[in-house]
């Protein structure tokens, strides 16, 4: 088996990171190395990211670039080299959530296609989608309450986050779906385990 | 619309590009706005990118894309809006510089364009050409430590800092001297003195302050 990368895509709230929990788990039972890489969490850029978004929320296309760094950065100084050792790769966020996440903001999808396209294609995807109930429930739970930041502030001002956060998750969603091919998108409002099943099944045909 | 004039400056480390830049634009600010802004130089990557070269973590690619986000930060914070206002904006390093150094680094020229592709081109893009040597030479004279990104020190590793600065700083006149043409650069030959190469720059950039208010 060569380079193996397991990407799933989706909005925050969409199940991406639990459902990554749990294929991970799936997969290190079954005696594979796995490795974790995901949006804002490289050594080189990733935290100051998080800085300083705030301040640069209207900058969309630094904004892109910087989470462009932040992903090569993982993939040249980590994923290559666990790859190579055999490790599969697990993407908590790839290449088409910083696709929707521009195109729900307006920059070019030609532009933004041209610049990942440096990056290794993920044998497999899963684009996660759920219903903005879904996911604003979701994040409710997890954080306690709706950041305005994560609710596209800076695309749609609106009278409250709710009716913000919607309408932003159906942008943000239109675009991913645009981006994803059909076969790859699997709708996470319903039993986790459920769900859980759906993927392992397709990880299973590339695994074994 | 834009309504500012955008002026790139480009040359190799001690060409004297620096110093031109900010000789021009203290005379166009007698008479308009003007902004200098320089490489490298964004409030909140900057620090990053230094910390990184420091620690040698920069892959090729990587280095081309924290050099982009860099750019871009300026770009939308600054060029952009100063630009759309009326300003005279003056760039001491534009795109070019990225597509010398990240190509010789081995990073496609195809891809660097398209990368930098959001950015608009400069209404005049300034080359002062001296080959490395003469700027050893001035370096040498102003007693200054040559820095180990002048001598290239991710790709010549081990070489010491004079020979890795004349091997590293040939390579990016090679690749400016291909792009010249095609990017329109206004070639001026550095080997002459400061003085007559500002006279020189500001012949041209007269034409277009005078049509452009």
């Amino acid at each position: 088996m060569s380079i193996l990368i397991i990407a799933f895509e989706g909005i925050e709230g969409s199940g991406r990171t639990a459902h990554l929990e749990a294929v991970k788990r799936y997969l290190e039972k079954k005696g594979y190395g796995v490795t974790i890489l995901g949006l804002q969490m490289s050594k080189l850029i990733g935290e100051r990211i998080a800085q300083v978004k705030k301040n640069i929320v209207f900058e969309r296309r630094t904004l892109f670039l910087a989470y462009v760094t932040d992903l090569a950065d993982q993939i040249e100084n980590y994923i290559k080299p666990s790859l190579d050792a055999g490790f599969i790769a697990l993407a908590d966020g790839y290449t088409l959530t910083l696709t929707a996440w521009g195109l729900a903001r307006g920059l070019e999808r030609g532009w933004m296609e041209d610049v990942l396209s440096v990056f290794p294609k993920p044998t497999l995807t899963f684009t996660l989608v759920s219903s903005p109930e879904e996911i604003i429930k979701r994040i409710i739970k997890k954080r306690g309450y709706l950041d305005p930041l994560s609710a596209g502030i800076d695309i749609c001002i609106k009278d409250d986050v709710y009716t913000a956060y919607e309408s932003y998750i159906n942008k943000f969603q239109d675009a991913l779906i645009s981006l994803s091919k059909k076969e790859d998108i699997i709708h996470t409002d319903k039993e986790f385990d459920e769900v859980n099943k759906e993927i392992v099944m397709r990880v299973d045909k590339f695994t074994s | 619309m834009k309504k500012g004039v955008l002026i790139a400056f480009e040359g190799i480390d001690g060409s004297g590009k620096s110093s031109q830049a900010s000789l021009l634009k203290d005379w166009i600010e007698m008479r308009r706005d003007a902004y200098l802004t320089e490489w490298n130089s964004s409030d909140w990557i900057h620090d990053i990118i230094k910390e990184a070269k420091k620690k040698d973590l920069l892959t090729p690619l990587t280095f081309s894309l924290i050099h982009a986000t860099d750019f871009s930060d300026r770009y939308e914070r600054y060029i952009l809006p100063m630009l759309k206002s009326g300003f005279v904006v003056i760039c001491d390093r534009y795109v070019y510089t990225a597509y010398t150094r990240d190509t010789v680094r081995g990073v496609s020229l195809d891809w660097v364009k398209k990368l930098y592709s959001f950015a608009i081109k400069p209404d005049v893009t300034f080359y002062i050409r001296v080959q490395p040597e003469i700027a050893l030479e001035r370096i040498r004279k102003a007693k200054r430590k040559i820095k180990p990104q002048e001598a290239g020190s991710d790709i010549f590793p081990g070489l010491p800092p004079e020979e890795g600065f004349l091997k590293y700083q040939a390579l990016i006149v090679e690749m400016y001297d291909k792009i010249a043409k095609d990017e329109n650069f206004v070639i001026i030959d550095g080997n002459k003195t400061p003085k007559e190469i500002q006279m020189e720059i500001r012949k041209v950039v007269g034409e277009y302050i005078d049509y452009s208010i």
